[in-house]
């Protein structure tokens, strides 16, 4: 049998593997969304999340990619995915991993200490509409080579 | 006294011939290059179309976010929305930095009917089927296409934001498989809603991808489309008649069948009158949607102003 420390270890380790639907590579986990988890000796495991934005499209799907990856550990018992609605996400959470694969892989650039920089040439961008494609970035051009850049703010 | 040059920022090349072995040596273009203006005209109307597409496509989406059965169709149909419509917004952005039209001169071509976008935004949406059929029939012929110009598109600007609409259609499709299973594993009133939504939206989605390319397409010499339309098309009938059928749905193709050597999907002659009138603004739906869509830009003048004022506040 299995400590609930080694479960706890094994469902961080699977939940790792759970990528937001819509930025291939980025872990939930790096995108700072993983806010408590709890681990019965009967091994019922209760997950709590918190959305980047309230209202985020696809809250539904985490939650399914979640509790797929989890269910599959042996020890598990029963899964349930909350979204907690406190504390409130800030880009503060996402993890430097995260920020070099959201510049590398996805050109998006992560807004710190309320500016951002561009993944093509390193300038700072300026904000040319705070509403871009999803509701956790805005659309800013680089002052330095011109590109269009999202910004995850 | 001496003149300050002010350096070229962009690269040059000496004739037509020595762009097209950059190009073929997989160069990539970027946007302060000096690029020949057949080049520049071609990649700037592809992406002009691609952002005119979002725009309509995002509209005709939002026209359901009141219709959606539910809490969880709405948001996902107004995420939806937000997505296209941001993706317009970047990819006029880009078409805009090419220097052939001005964004404003783009909406206005738009709106009055002097420009184009892809035809599947040119027929009516009748029911919520419809839609579904939409998201899981036609935004996989549009994921399809844009894989395939992602795959070696020669101008920088455009190849870097499509690698993030792909990854966002990626998630839009998952949404159309499950609405779609919702229709296949309903009830007969449903299944029976999805078939008629089939009917009228089977030979749209099969059009996106335009009639067979000519050998002398410039823009597979350019390298921003990297296969045949005909290829892109028969990847998405090879994909999708199969589960459609195994889902019990009937494919409006008489001749539909599967080749008993290949045992690949074979489709019948394809009428291209339809995709010609669409792309002349002249579809079932055109004058309705632009109409609609023109009035919608004067109703959010207001927004526009505002945002302007924010930017700059008076003194």
């Amino acid at each position: 049998m299995i400590s609930t420390t080694q479960l706890s270890d094994a469902i961080r380790a699977a939940l790792s593997t759970v990528d937001d639907p819509e930025m291939p590579g980025v872990s939930i986990i790096e995108l700072g969304l993983l806010e408590s988890l709890e681990v019965g000796l009967d091994g019922k495991v209760r997950i709590g999340l918190i959305p980047t934005f309230s209202g985020c499209p696809a809250l539904t799907a985490i939650a399914n990619d979640v509790r797929m990856v989890v269910e599959r550990i042996e020890a598990v018992s029963t899964v349930e995915v909350v979204f907690l609605t406190a504390p409130a996400w800030s880009v503060d959470r996402v993890t430097g991993a995260a920020e070099a694969q959201l510049r590398n892989g996805l050109g998006i650039a992560v807004e710190r200490t309320g500016r951002a920089t561009c993944p093509r040439c390193g300038t700072v961008t300026s904000e040319q509409s705070m509403f871009g494609p999803t509701r956790c970035r805005a659309v800013h051009r680089c002052q330095g080579c011109g590109e269009v850049v999202e910004v995850m703010r | 006294m001496t003149t300050i040059q002010e350096p070229s920022r962009g690269r040059q090349w000496g004739s037509a011939d020595e762009f097209q072995a950059f190009i073929d040596d997989e160069g990539v273009v970027e946007r302060d290059d000096a690029m020949p203006d057949a080049y520049r005209n071609e990649v700037f109307r592809f992406i002009e179309l691609h952002a005119n597409s979002e725009l309509m496509g995002g509209l005709t989406e939002r026209d359901w976010i009141p219709r959606a059965p539910g809490l969880r169709r709405k948001i996902a149909v107004l995420a939806k929305t937000q997505d296209e419509i941001g993706h317009a917004h970047l990819l006029y952005m880009v078409a805009a930095d090419m220097g052939v039209k001005a964004r404003t001169e783009m909406i206005d071509d738009l709106f009055a009917g002097r420009s184009r976008f892809h035809n599947v935004f040119h027929y009516p949406a009748v029911t919520w089927a419809d839609q579904v059929a939409i998201a899981y029939l036609v935004d996989a012929a549009a994921l399809i296409s844009q894989q395939a110009v992602f795959k070696q598109c020669s101008y920088g600007p455009y190849k870097r934001i499509l690698r993030r609409i792909i990854a966002e259609e990626g998630f839009h499709m998952r949404h159309g498989e499950e609405m779609l299973m919702t229709f296949a594993e309903g009830t007969p009133i449903q299944h029976a809603m999805f078939q008629e939504a089939l009917d009228r939206w089977w030979l749209p989605a099969l059009q996106l991808f335009g009639p067979d390319s000519t050998p002398d397409d410039e823009l597979i010499r350019w390298r921003i489309k990297s296969e045949p339309n005909e290829v892109l098309r028969d990847r998405w009938v090879q994909k999708y008649a199969p589960l459609l059928v195994g889902y019990g749905f009937t494919i409006p193709d008489p001749d539909l069948h599967v080749d008993p050597v290949t045992h690949r999907w074979v489709i019948g002659p394809i009428d291209w009158s339809h995709l010609r009138a669409a792309l002349a603004n002249r579809g079932p739906d055109s004058a309705r949607r632009i109409g609609d869509a023109a009035r919608h830009w004067a109703d959010t003048a207001w927004v526009r102003d505002a945002l302007d004022l924010v930017d700059e506040p008076a003194a």
